[in-house]
């Protein structure tokens, strides 16, 4: 017992460390009490948090004094804050040139006070508004026009494309990562468990023109899954299924490859936040006779729920970033209406085509919608009371 | 002591770096300017190594670097003072090459941009012409005055010249570098050599074969199958896939649209019957399996690949795409001597008695070329250097190579290669580290200044059928050809004004117009509908050109095709393209 408890001090989160100590004196407190149904009710973070909130509420004023004691502190964030407007917040001045009609001079400057202003007209470009108002002219039904205008307008389908295949990668990416570092935790055999979770994790490391060439190799006509497919007659000796001419197969084809790819790299995070649960209530829990499940279920679960939180609302800033790569280098003339993202929308007709007000217009749109998207769900996490990212 | 060492160190260290930076690019203003060679015999002058400059290149084409020390880059570079770093495409198309080196800034001194030249144009980022023209007389003698005046921009300058299909003296070709169906010397052997005139035809002949040989040995031994027909249907290059019909016709390759003879009105290939009638046979052969069931899933290298083993019996594609690659690709492997080497064939549709898949005479596309950068540090070195490469002997150092190593010189004065020095000219690794062309700089083709060679190899009346393998002399003489295009039988007429339209639409890559309208209709950068109308056409036949020929059921694929392809209002492009006939004609008056 005695040995657990310092054991459980060492894995202390790192964050909580101006508050370790009287953590500690709580734990050791209640390894004392036998009721495992408490300490799940009133996890340490609560405290931590209170303290923290209560830190927050005795602001120190800005006084010379302080301002001298701080001096090295301003000094050295003095660049950071530079670094952080130089870098993000000046770059954003481009974004004019969403409203302009946008031709690349000599130099940067000249292309940008030579150019005329054009209001929405670039917006109207790509979200050709009329289609859909004709559309529910003719059908007077809602759903039918969206399907029109999905299927007419190529900056919607691209939207659809990058939301579609930004929340099927969100969703299978995050569940399998969970599941495979619960699942690996289990595992007691080291050398077993540290063998799986190194080579998992090493796909992570390879390009993405690699992990399609090996999709393309995998699925062609002379690879093993249309080997596969013959072998059980699934179709003929003579058949090929040629994946890449059906548009069905493209999404879970990138979310696999995604899994695949992700999975062991995303799953490292879970397992250091596993490693920080305490062990004692997995021997509390074995004294109230709960197995292996229930053990995953009860502690397991609930001790990442944070992490599983704040990864969760920071990728959902990310879903319309369903990437660019991969959509690129695997997609193809007859399946570019699944294939196509915002990314691939900004290159096509931004870059290639030379009209960078476009491509800054869709760009734009696409930061401003994942700002929605985090907000509102942060907002929701927030209410649930899991703690949130801001 | 040690301290001593250190700085001993550090001294030397930086000795090289100073070293380096010095081989780097060079500083033109503090080199001593070269000696003006003297254009006559520009051989005499060897440049030292610290005086020769190092220039970059892109172009928007798929291409091989050359090995670093490449051995005739060394000597073209003592003798003209300039080294160019050639590099090509990887895997993008050119719009988005170009498009990411304008935004970046980071442009090389010489580039082909293929059809963004407008966009680069438009943001004066290109040096003109004009001084460099009167100064050397090599870039001047390239073209008349009228054709250099169809290369003037708006602003009465010229950016650019196009490098290819420029014949001096009489010509030589034998080739035909333009689009065919083209077909396996020994599908033709073993069915006696027949006339192939329509599709029907050309399709039961590979049908015939394959059904006899499924498979075949190559000369290590594998035992490799068959492709029968493949075809081209990914980004720009799938015109192989796209536009035959207009040539089924017998119209000659305005690449966009049918322009009538006579009258000059244009017509819509994508919509005639025969646009039909070909993709329905397509859709019958790929339902029978002989259409290889990858073609629309296919990268360009994907497509070399299989044809360079052999393994494909028929292809439509233009010459430039696939055979440079290709041939030397096959003799090296030895499949030539099976009869895997390719002959163009000119199909038509039953009841069209004239083709015209060859062009006869050059085909000038003004509408890229070769352009030197606002980049480059000294842009008459560079037009210098053009024109120096110009001269007879670099450029048959370009082309033919060394004198005793890549050819000989017979008592006539005509040059020759061995079978030897021919093998090893089909040798990739060996032409990437001696041959130098600079492939996409100025060139000519047809007679050399000597009045008997020919300033390519391939146009070398005895290289071309020396360097026969044995199948394809055979071929050449059952049908009593003398060169590629007598396959093809296409009518010998002067070109028409407007010829070729592609030159045109090519420009049509931006969404915008890229500069005023002299009548005032538009402003530089309001909306191009007929551009737009054109880009959207290209994403929907890219869609539904493959579905169409894949389809269970033609008809009704077909009809949903044009349903999708009359919303990307083709007629705003067609509008265009007549308005721009009315042009060429009334400036050919």
């Amino acid at each position: 017992m005695a040995n657990d408890a310092d054991q459980n001090v060492t894995v202390e989160n790192p964050t909580e460390s101006e508050s370790a100590v009287e953590v500690k004196e709580e734990t050791a407190e209640m390894i004392d009490e036998p009721i495992v149904s408490k300490l799940i009710e009133e996890p340490a973070s609560d405290t931590v948090e209170a303290k923290a909130k209560k830190v927050a509420r005795q602001r120190v004023k800005v006084s010379k004094g302080e301002i001298k004691r701080q001096a090295i502190l301003l000094i050295l964030s003095v660049w950071f804050v530079n670094y952080g407007l130089i870098f993000y917040y000046l770059p954003l001045g481009g974004w004019i040139m969403a409203f302009q009609n946008f031709k690349l001079k000599k130099t940067f400057f000249d292309s940008l006070f030579s150019a005329r202003f054009v209001g929405l007209k670039k917006f109207h470009f790509m979200f050709e508004f009329d289609v859909l108002k004709d559309a529910i002219h003719e059908t007077g039904n809602i759903f039918q026009a969206l399907k029109v205008w999905i299927d007419n307008v190529m900056f919607i389908r691209t939207l659809r494309n990058t939301l579609g295949m930004g929340i099927l990668n969100l969703v299978t990416t995050f569940v399998m990562a969970i599941l495979f570092a619960i699942l690996l935790n289990e595992v007691k055999n080291k050398l077993g468990k540290k063998l799986v979770q190194t080579i998992s994790y090493l796909p992570h490391f390879l390009s993405w023109i690699i992990v399609t060439a090996i999709i393309r190799d995998t699925l062609s006509s002379t690879g093993i899954i249309n080997d596969l497919l013959r072998l059980f007659h699934v179709i003929d000796a003579e058949e090929t299924y040629n994946f890449f001419m059906k548009p069905l197969w493209f999404w879970p084809i990138v979310a696999f490859a995604n899994v695949w790819k992700e999975t062991g790299w995303n799953a490292i995070i879970y397992l250091a936040a596993i490693t920080a649960i305490d062990p004692c209530l997995y021997e509390a829990a074995d004294i109230d006779g709960a197995g292996r499940i229930a053990k995953m279920r009860f502690i397991t679960l609930p001790g990442i729920a944070p992490t599983i939180i704040i990864l969760l609302v920071m990728n959902i800033g990310n879903v319309l970033n369903a990437g660019f790569e991969i959509q690129y280098l695997l997609g193809n003339g007859i399946i570019q209406k699944v294939s196509q993202t915002i990314d691939i929308y900004v290159l096509q007709w931004g870059i290639s085509k030379s009209d960078f007000s476009l491509g800054t217009a869709a760009g734009m749109f696409k930061s401003a919608v994942s700002i929605l998207l985090i907000v509102i769900c942060n907002q929701i996490v927030k209410k649930t009371g899991h703690g949130s990212l801001f | 002591m040690k301290m001593k060492k250190f700085i001993a160190l550090g001294m030397a260290g930086m000795l090289s770096a100073a070293a380096l930076v010095g081989c780097d690019k060079g500083n033109p203003g503090t080199v001593d300017p070269v000696d003006p060679v003297d254009p006559v015999d520009p051989g005499k002058q060897v440049v030292a190594p610290e005086d020769i400059i190092d220039f970059t290149m892109f172009a928007t084409m798929e291409g091989t670097e050359l090995n670093p020390n490449n051995e005739i880059q060394e000597i073209i570079a003592q003798k003209t003072g300039v080294r160019v770093k050639e590099t090509w495409l990887t895997n993008q198309d050119a719009g988005e090459a170009i498009g990411a080196l304008m935004a970046s800034g980071d442009l090389p001194d010489f580039i082909d941009a293929g059809n963004k030249f407008n966009d680069m144009y438009a943001a004066g980022l290109l040096v003109a012409w004009d001084p460099y023209l009167e100064q050397y007389p090599n870039l001047k003698e390239m073209y008349t005055d009228a054709v250099w005046e169809q290369f003037r921009m708006a602003d009465g300058k010229i950016y650019w010249a196009n490098v290819f299909n420029n014949t001096y003296g009489a010509s030589k070709a034998t080739g035909h570098n333009d689009e065919a169906f083209w077909i396996q010397v020994r599908v033709l052997e073993e069915a006696g050599y027949p006339d192939i005139k329509t599709l029907d035809e050309y399709f039961d002949l590979i049908e015939d074969y394959y059904a006899k040989h499924p498979t075949f040995t190559n000369p290590s031994g594998e035992e490799v199958p068959i492709i029968p027909y493949t075809v081209q249907s990914a980004d720009w290059r799938y015109f192989g896939l796209e536009n035959p019909p207009q040539f089924l016709d017998g119209y000659p390759n305005d690449g966009s649209v049918i322009v009538e003879r006579g009258t000059g009105k244009v017509v819509d290939y994508n919509t005639t019957p025969t646009a039909k009638a070909y993709f329905q046979k397509l859709n019958e052969e790929y339902n029978k399996k002989i259409i290889d069931s990858e073609f629309a899933t296919q990268d360009w290298d994907t497509y070399i690949q299989k044809l360079s083993k052999g393994q494909v019996l028929g292809i439509c594609d233009q010459n430039w795409d696939f055979n440079y690659d290709v041939q030397p690709a096959l003799k090296d492997a030895g499949l030539d001597a099976l009869g895997c080497e390719y002959v163009p064939l000119g199909l038509t549709m039953p009841g069209v008695t004239e083709n015209r898949w060859h062009t006869y005479g050059d085909t000038l596309n003004n509408s890229s070329g070769c352009a030197v950068t606002i980049n480059c540090s000294d842009p008459d070195r560079a037009f210098k250097f053009l024109s120096d490469i110009m001269e007879q002997e670099i450029h048959d150092l370009r082309f033919w190579g060394v004198e005793g190593v890549d050819y000989l010189v017979d008592e006539d004065g005509m040059y020759y290669r061995t079978q030897e020095m021919r093998d090893k000219q089909n040798n990739q690794a060996y032409r990437a580290s001696h041959m130098c062309p600079y492939s996409y700089m100025p060139q000519w083709l047809g007679t050399s200044r000597d009045g008997k060679n020919a300033m390519q190899p391939a146009e070398q009346g005895s290289e071309f059928t020396a360097s026969f393998s044995e199948p394809l002399r055979a071929c050449f003489e059952a049908y009593n050809a003398n060169g590629y295009p007598d396959f093809i039988g296409s009518v010998q007429e002067d070109n028409e004004p407007w010829f070729p339209m592609w030159s045109y639409s090519n420009t049509m890559s931006q969404t915008t117009y890229p500069e005023d309208d002299p009548d005032g209709n538009f402003k530089a950068g309001d909306d191009w509908p007929a551009a737009i109308a054109w880009i959207k056409m290209g994403d929907c036949k890219h869609e539904w050109l493959p579905k169409v020929v894949t389809a269970k059921d033609f008809d009704a694929e077909w009809e949903k095709y044009m349903k999708a392809y009359e919303a990307c209002k083709p007629e705003d492009f067609l509008a265009d393209m007549q308005n721009e006939v009315n042009k060429r004609i009334e400036a050919a008056k």
